[in-house]
């Protein structure tokens, strides 16, 4: 019962994001709607991925686009069109259509089984530090990305400021 | 496929879609930035659909970790790239970004 409010509730908080005309709620819109994914996650035993979920997507996210909405308020942002919230509704129903279809092709096909047995003797740890290693060196490669591109791109700002 | 793990696939599935379309539909730099985010709750549901099915969410939860942080460094770099937009132009246009140079 938990699984269905929560999953239905992601849906809701996903698609209200479209609604608000106001970005710092759909920013919030969005952390709950990391909040509902992580509900979820805890319920499938996926511990780790939703204690992430909730504290990056849900918080280190929302900090930076809340930061990044606060920064640039000042900009042109008036002659943004309200169309897109009005065709939603009609763009939904077309959407749940497309859905419905893709996942009762791909229940029949005989690509998917009938399910599979829990694997046994399985822990995250394992996994992780043993069977995925390259996955670390992955992770690790892309945040040295993150901060080094986040350096250079404020770097052009001050350069250009200096030069004006 | 079981019931739930149908639920899960619609959702994941759904959520991509709404995220396709606040990415295409809208011209606002942050709005497309929240449509790959919505896009990225979508992505994770559709792969806990598959470690459910596949009765091994510990594997599922090792690539679920590695995505949330692909996940939010791109967003903090798309972040970075829309503030420098947004100062050089004092707009949030996504149209803009194609005069700028690299």
């Amino acid at each position: 019962m938990l699984l269905y409010a929560s999953l239905i509730l992601l849906v809701v908080f996903a698609i209200l994001v479209c609604f608000f005309r106001d970005l710092l709620y759909a920013a919030v819109s969005l952390a709950l709607a990391s909040v509902m994914l992580s509900v979820v996650l805890f319920q499938y035993g996926a511990n780790i991925a939703a204690v992430f979920e909730l504290s990056v997507c849900a918080g280190l996210i929302t900090v930076l686009f809340v930061s990044t909405v606060s920064m640039t308020k000042d900009s042109d942002q008036a002659n943004e069109s309200r169309l897109p919230a009005y065709f939603l509704p009609f763009i939904l129903v077309l959407f749940l259509g497309l859905d419905f279809f893709l996942v009762k092709w791909l229940a029949g096909s005989t690509l998917v089984g009938a399910g599979f047995p829990a694997t046994p003797g399985l822990n995250f740890q394992n996994v992780f530090w043993g069977q995925r290693m390259t996955d670390i060196v992955g992770q690790v490669s892309l945040i040295l990305v993150g901060v080094f591109g986040i350096l250079t791109i404020m770097r052009a700002l001050s350069e250009r400021r200096k030069h004006d | 496929m079981t019931e739930e793990t149908i639920l899960l696939l619609l959702s994941g599935l759904l959520l991509f879609m709404v995220g396709v379309y606040l990415m295409f539909a809208y011209r606002n730099l942050l709005r497309v930035i929240l449509g790959v985010e919505v896009m990225a709750k979508g992505v994770t549901l559709v792969l806990l659909a598959a470690g459910v099915f596949r009765g091994s969410v510990e594997y599922i939860q090792a690539l679920i970790v590695t995505f949330i942080i692909v996940e939010t460094i791109l967003a903090a770099v798309v972040l970075a790239i829309t503030f420098v937009a947004q100062r050089i132009y004092n707009s949030l246009d996504i149209r803009n970004l194609s005069k700028l140079k690299g």
